[in-house]
């Protein structure tokens, strides 16, 4: 009895220690005066009408961000599909050793792929646009697709393509109809999973963005030297509030525990 | 017949130029940062391609070697790697005894908690700083708190304000936060305490309960069972999430621009200021960020040589 309240209680300090940072940005966006308190003073819903309707540079940056992220995790799964369905398939040396490749925008730290990419943009000239980081995202991200595809064509059962291939259908043919239904989950995951954090990133879009477009985390980062406004933290809200949703998404239609690498027989 | 070949060829050209385009994207960036830290900085201008040692031979020992010696670079690499382990074994020293009593839990309390943690695990490093920024700061958050509800002249009166002076949080006047080490390592290891219970998660979601109720039977308390039992089966994923989270931590950026006294700021400021901000010398930059990935190298090998023997010798 003494055991389950003592680990109850160490888990529910643990809940509030990792919500207590984000309740407290949350908090904040209600204050009335421009600068941020805690507990907020004057509390106010204004805060939202100038994130989303009023003030231009949020506007703006929230598009950005919503552009990229949705960009990058399309062009990531796209990519991600071949080589994982290569991996799969023929599981050869030049297949895994792509996949590494693939992946190690995503493994090294970020800020050394953003130094590579800053020489890589400027040397194209295109330091600065907004597909360049459409793309630098896709790259960085293309892992992510890369693991939840492979995870679920490991569960395929393999006698189903055989049999099919047996009753002569093509290669083609018993990917649309064998394949491709049962992967639907998984590839909403990876994309899932590369648009929220895409929307998250900071180091890379930081490194290859220019005054002409930057996301709402550079935004924020920026103003967060000239001290905070509350309007930021109405920013963080939405980030929490899409994260919490596309999770909940992929916990509702695919199976998260499976996906994290959880043991699948219970 | 006629058909199928000119087909097979355009299949082949496809998979040919997909793979070009992986190998373009995922690693020319990294090709360019290795080449240009060979090179030289133009006076003025950008920069031009060379080979020499001159950028890291201003890394250990300083551009005015051998009439002087600097090893401010250095002393940036050792706060970059200072951080980063203490924030490391940090978190996943909090995070292993929960994860397991997660896994212990319902499968659905089980998913609950990881759309919890995977929604503050993708939360940017930026809103991070932001919530610990606001509680941290000296005009809100605690230390007001503390003023307000008077725990502040209890700490000068019971002279706590005086330990927490010599450990470098507290001012005269009261409890100081910003900059110190202490909000460094606390906001890094909350940064990256999420991805320690998805990592730990699997396998510690892999020991079953028959084991565990086994030896329970036999007499082991919880405590022995967890030293005992699981510790040891999970020796490896908590070795290896501790050197992961490390390198992770290795370029965290926002976090020690917000929270580390300029003096003891770290590797991934220089290499910022010298790629894109105010000191301007891409080659610099460059090696800088090579060393940054070798060091990162170096450890994940030393780690596991030193903490994973049977691993290593294979």
């Amino acid at each position: 009895m003494m055991g389950i309240f003592v680990s109850r209680l160490f888990m529910g300090i643990i809940a509030v220690w990792i919500a207590f940072p984000i309740l407290v940005v949350c908090a904040a966006a209600l204050n009335g005066g421009r600068t941020m308190f805690f507990p907020p003073e004057d509390p106010t819903l204004l805060r939202f009408a100038e994130f989303f309707v009023t003030e231009e540079v949020w506007i703006r940056s929230l598009r950005n961000s919503l552009i990229i992220a949705f960009g990058g995790a399309a062009l990531a799964v796209m990519a991600a599909w071949p080589i994982a369905y290569w991996l799969w398939r023929k599981a050869d040396g030049f297949s895994k050793i792509l996949a590494g490749l693939a992946s190690m925008p995503f493994a090294l730290p970020p800020i050394v792929f953003g130094v590579g990419l800053v020489f890589f943009w400027g040397y194209s000239g295109s330091l600065g646009h907004i597909w360049s980081g459409i793309i630098s995202h896709a790259a960085l991200f293309v892992a992510l697709p890369l693991t939840t595809l492979s995870i679920g064509l490991q569960g395929i059962d393999r006698s189903h393509m055989d049999a099919a291939a047996t009753m002569g259908a093509s290669e083609a043919t018993a990917f649309r109809t064998i394949i491709l239904p049962q992967m639907l989950p998984f590839t909403a995951s990876g994309f899932f999973f590369a648009m929220v954090l895409s929307f998250n990133e900071f180091i890379v879009v930081f490194f290859v963005s220019a005054s002409a477009y930057s996301t709402v985390t550079v935004q924020i980062f920026n103003s967060l030297r000239n001290g905070f406004t509350p309007t930021m933290a109405v920013g963080a809200i939405t980030f929490i509030v899409t994260s919490i949703l596309i999770f909940s998404m992929i916990a509702r239609f695919g199976n998260l525990p499976q996906l994290l690498g959880a043991d699948n027989a219970k | 017949m006629g058909r199928a070949e000119p087909a097979a060829f355009v299949t082949r050209l496809g998979r040919s130029a997909f793979v070009a385009v992986i190998l373009i994207l995922c690693v020319t960036p990294f090709l360019l940062v290795f080449a240009i830290s060979f090179g030289e900085k133009i006076e003025g201008a950008a920069w031009a391609w060379g080979f020499e040692f001159t950028n890291y031979k201003r890394f250990f020992v300083g551009a005015d070697y051998p009439n002087t010696t600097s090893l401010l670079y250095l002393k940036f690499l050792w706060f970059s790697l200072y951080y980063a382990m203490f924030a490391s074994i940090l978190a996943v020293a909090t995070s292993f005894p929960f994860v397991w009593l997660m896994t212990r839990q319902s499968r659905r309390a089980q998913t609950c908690w990881l759309v919890f943690f995977l929604a503050s695990l993708t939360l940017s490093e930026v809103f991070v700083v932001m919530g610990w920024d606001i509680l941290l700061s000296n005009r809100s958050g605690l230390p007001a708190l503390f003023k307000e509800i008077g725990i502040t002249t209890w700490l000068k009166e019971s002279g706590w304000l005086d330990v927490l002076r010599t450990w470098g949080i507290a001012s005269p006047r009261n409890v100081r936060f910003k900059p110190t080490e202490f909000a460094t390592i606390l906001t890094m290891s909350y940064l990256v305490w999420p991805y320690a219970v998805i990592l730990l998660y699997p396998p510690l979601s892999k020991i079953n309960n028959e084991l565990i109720e086994a030896a329970r039977t036999m007499g082991a308390g919880p405590v022995t069972v967890v030293r005992t039992i699981v510790l040891p089966m999970v020796r490896k994923p908590l070795v290896g999430t501790t050197l992961l989270l490390f390198v992770f931590l290795l370029g965290t950026y926002v976090t020690i621009a917000v929270f580390a006294a300029p003096d003891k700021s770290t590797l991934s400021i220089s290499v910022y200021e010298a790629v894109r901000g105010a000191t301007l010398n891409a080659p610099f930059g460059s090696a800088q960020a090579i060393i940054l990935l070798i060091t990162a190298a170096i450890i994940l090998v030393l780690g596991r040589i030193a903490f994973l023997p049977d691993e290593g010798r294979r």
